[in-house]
């Protein structure tokens, strides 16, 4: 068992990598009355191609799969998993996104029932034919719903026209019509491929003891048996630098139109601490020129071009990034030109400050201490950052230590000629 | 739970020591009645108090100033509870402990700056500046009108607008359009001077900080003037009267999923001593992934990704929201009819009233382990018991019976069903 502890942040985080190659962490919070437990698996909605385990060729997997496969691990032969942490006091839910699927509980009793309904429930697959196509209706409904989601169908928009080649241009659950092509079959092929121990992480915060669940973790995993750890072989087409389509738009039922730029970077190999680095040194330059007490936005806000519903983020994987920056706007093409030039001018004559970085810095750290008092926050960001060999607790230190040249070389990735594009949603004609 | 200090007559303080949380949060709360006019003028100056101060006359200056309180929040917001409408200022910031050699205390500046906000605000000539005041109203006039992209709550506002027109329950508390058009500089200089003299006011202040010194510097920090703050009398009850039947309404939009929606009202209101059973009821019915809804409309007959029901107390009403393929709306309607049925038939398992005793007890537990969290189910529960806690609340669930949902099931009365949907669904009518 590894601990180790982090004295500026005062907290200790519990590590053991099991026989199985299962990476278990505990994280215990004095003080709180729940434990948020999340079991996840380095799989998702991009892994459309790979080579299944025990295959030799690579195959392509219909769009949405990996979604579908969330669902489905919770219905069993004797039910639904949901009502038995009902049972036990749990609330259960599940997430894909575009390189995991995380399966979670946070209870503030019976924890180890709990923990045990997780590790089994996940590790136990049953499909059929029949329970397949009975999912086929719900999800589809979830997909329509999503359909009408003007946020949503930008976002995608954005990403789709950005990237020619790469996975992560698919929606996340696929389509109503890919995902009637899934079987029973297909399920068990990329469940056997990436549910093994050795491709997920377990991760347990808040009112937890973390010897005695390492322990109980361990012995769970002991009694199983599993087939030894193989590497995963994926494949992903090659992606070239320019964005794939530089402007798209699209007609909704909405009360007023919405703007948003999408922008790809490039160099994504990489991982670790040059990731984080990376990661944390485009916040921050994103913060500097676009957040709220920035000259963009005064302007932009004082002309009415933004409102409230104005956001940026930036988004960083291995083998895929972008960064997109978005508001309801009256005026779309005055909107997308300040921001255009806001781009410019720090390409053109590069002009962050130390004093600028300094307080951005400040901010950062502070928001980053705010949302350690979320066991939901810290689970999912910890995985995110540990599938990426990268570890949450670094980002202070690494935060300490921006230069305005890491801002810079970030920079120089994330805005370059042709790896923009917009996507503008307009008013449909209003219902009568 | 929290200690109360009362600051004069209609101003308490409730503070909270507890190491929990990284952070320390305050949360100061003006409570008024609720209606169009006042929700609008409130809201446009909650905005108008969060941009600039006397002393950060800017939004830049003021945002850049929260930056160098490493990252503080402070924010405004307004809300609704029964027919009460409630301002509240919000402000968390780090405690410095947790910081390699902080510069400045950092709480500290921030409750400075926030308290200045409230009580030296940003004006020129004794008014608010006509040029921020114009730009917030358009903001606030945005913000509502973004519903409408929202088609999930755009059809549970629209259900409302349809069986509670122009009452608490369907006023939204940042006001119409229209009433937000019509606010002025003069208004809401008027609404502050209400504000501050005249509602009654909650300071809530928690995290690992000497609430003892707080508490003694008080009514230096918040020197609100003595007055008449009278609490807000309870609504008349808004049951609705007679027999008739509930109306079904069908609406169209340009959109892809149909929204079915139902409203029941009810006698039992939060502060009814039946309240409890109410609750366990509606997680019977549709609060959790072990309902009848969940189960039934999603589960069996995959009609639906979600089919939930609510339980709105403050307003005697419980809502179902359910996502479908317009083409099944007799069908889903029919099917959640049924679950209704089924429980005021008694078809109830002592397994679904554990699970949901479970739930319940589970989720109120959870909601203490953030500040805000603490901050609002407090500041809702000290209405029915100052000393309350969870235990107490819990107690109340677990002597709820069978017969008791059962009971609360006979005394739904549906209001209306209604069909928010595309166009093209709607050709068979």
């Amino acid at each position: 068992m590894n601990k180790i502890h982090f004295d500026q942040l005062q907290e200790t985080l519990y590590h053991q990598k099991l026989d199985n190659g299962l990476n278990v962490y505990v994280l215990p919070k004095e003080g709180f009355s729940k434990t948020y437990v999340t079991f996840t698996t380095k799989y998702g909605s991009v892994d459309r191609t790979f080579i299944p385990r025990g295959g030799k060729e690579l195959v392509t997997v219909p769009d949405g799969i990996a979604h579908f496969l969330e669902h489905k691990m919770f219905e069993k032969e004797d039910g639904d998993v949901f009502q038995q942490f009902s049972q036990n006091a749990a609330a259960a839910n599940a997430f894909t996104s575009f390189t995991r699927t995380s399966y979670l509980f946070s209870s503030t009793s019976e924890l180890y029932e709990n923990t045990k309904t997780l590790l089994d429930f996940v590790q136990q697959p049953y499909f059929t034919e029949k329970t397949v196509e009975k999912e086929k209706g719900i999800i589809a409904q979830e997909i329509t719903m999503y359909d009408d989601q003007a946020d949503w169908r930008q976002y995608f928009g954005t990403i789709e026209n950005l990237f020619e080649n790469h996975p992560v241009r698919i929606d996340i659950a696929g389509t109503v019509e890919t995902i009637q092509d899934i079987t029973a079959e297909h399920l068990y092929e990329c469940y056997e491929t990436f549910y093994h121990p050795s491709n997920m992480v377990f991760f347990a915060v808040g009112n937890v003891d973390p010897e005695e669940m390492l322990k109980f973790v361990e012995q769970d995993q002991q009694a199983k048996s599993f087939e030894s750890p193989e590497p995963v072989v994926r494949s992903f087409p090659s992606e070239p630098d320019y964005a794939a389509k530089k402007r798209s738009e699209l007609y909704m039922d909405v009360s007023k139109p919405k703007l948003m730029i999408g922008t790809k970077c490039r160099n994504t190999d990489m991982s670790g601490k040059e990731m984080l680095i990376r990661e944390l040194a485009s916040d921050v330059t994103l913060d500097i020129l676009f957040g709220r007490s920035s000259d963009f936005f005064t302007k932009a806000y004082n002309e009415g071009l933004i409102d409230e519903s104005f956001s940026y983020e930036f988004n960083l994987e291995n083998g895929f990034g972008f960064a997109a920056i978005g508001s309801d706007t009256e005026k779309p093409e005055e909107l997308e030109k300040l921001i255009k030039s806001v781009f410019e001018d720090a390409k053109n004559n590069w002009s962050i400050t130390d004093e600028q970085l300094e307080r951005i810095r400040k901010k950062r750290i502070g928001l980053f201490m705010r949302a350690l008092n979320s066991p939901e926050y810290i689970a999912n960001q910890f995985t995110h950052y540990n599938f990426n060999e990268m570890n949450l607790f670094d980002v202070v230190p690494v935060l300490e230590g921006l230069t305005t040249d890491q801002l810079k070389s970030a920079f120089e990735d994330l805005y370059y000629e042709d790896g923009q594009t917009t996507m503008t949603i307009y008013p449909s004609e209003k219902s009568e | 739970m929290f200690h109360k200090t009362e600051l004069q007559s209609g101003v308490n303080l409730y503070t909270r020591q507890t190491a929990q949380f990284k952070t320390v949060s305050a949360a100061i709360k003006f409570t008024a009645p609720l209606t169009e006019e006042t929700a609008a003028a409130r809201t446009v100056l909650a905005n108008v108090l969060e941009d600039s101060s006397a002393r950060y006359p800017t939004r830049t200056k003021l945002r850049q100033a929260l930056e160098e309180l490493y990252g503080a929040v402070y924010y405004t917001d307004t809300g609704k509870r029964g027919n009460e409408h409630i301002f509240t200022v919000y402000a968390e910031s780090v405690n410095e402990e947790y910081l390699r050699n902080p510069d400045v205390p950092v709480f500290e500046q921030l409750l400075t700056l926030v308290t200045e906000s409230l009580f030296k605000p940003n004006l020129a000539d004794g008014i608010f500046d006509e040029t921020i005041v114009d730009r917030e109203k358009q903001t606030i006039i945005d913000r509502i009108g973004s519903i409408y992209n929202d088609k999930t709550r755009y059809a549970n506002k629209r259900m409302l607008e349809l069986i509670r027109s122009g009452q608490p329950a369907s006023l939204s508390s940042s006001g119409t359009e229209q009433t937000v058009s019509a606010v002025t500089s003069e208004l809401l200089k008027k609404t502050y001077d209400q504000m501050m003299n005249e509602d009654t006011i909650d300071i809530y202040i928690l995290g690992d900080v000497d609430t003892e010194q707080l508490i003694d510097r008080a009514q230096t920090l918040f020197p609100f003037a003595e007055g008449t703050r009278k609490s807000v009398p309870p609504a008349a009850s808004n049951v609705n009267k007679g027999v008739s039947a509930a109306k079904h309404i069908r609406e169209k939009q340009d959109m892809k999923q149909g929204k079915l929606n139902m409203a029941y009202s009810t006698p039992v209101g939060f502060k009814h001593p039946d309240y409890p059973k109410m609750q366990m009821m509606n997680g019977v019915l549709g609060g959790f992934a072990h309902s009848k809804l969940f189960i039934n409309v999603r589960e069996k007959e995959s009609l639906a990704y979600y089919c939930s029901s609510s339980y709105a107390s403050h307003y005697g009403l419980l809502y179902i929201m359910s996502g479908i393929d317009a083409e099944q709306e007799e069908k889903t309607a029919s099917l959640i009819d049924q679950q209704v049925e089924a429980l005021r038939n008694g078809d109830i398992s002592d397994l679904e009233i554990q699970q949901t005793l479970a739930l319940l007890s589970n989720s109120i537990r959870s909601s203490f382990d953030s500040a805000k969290g603490q901050i609002e189910i407090y500041d809702q529960y000290k209405l029915l018991d100052e000393n309350f806690t969870s235990d107490k609340l819990i107690e109340k669930w677990e002597r709820v019976t069978k017969e008791d949902i059962q009971e609360m099931a006979a005394l739904l009365t549906k209001e209306i069903t209604y069909l928010l949907s595309g166009r093209e669904a709607m050709n068979h009518e």
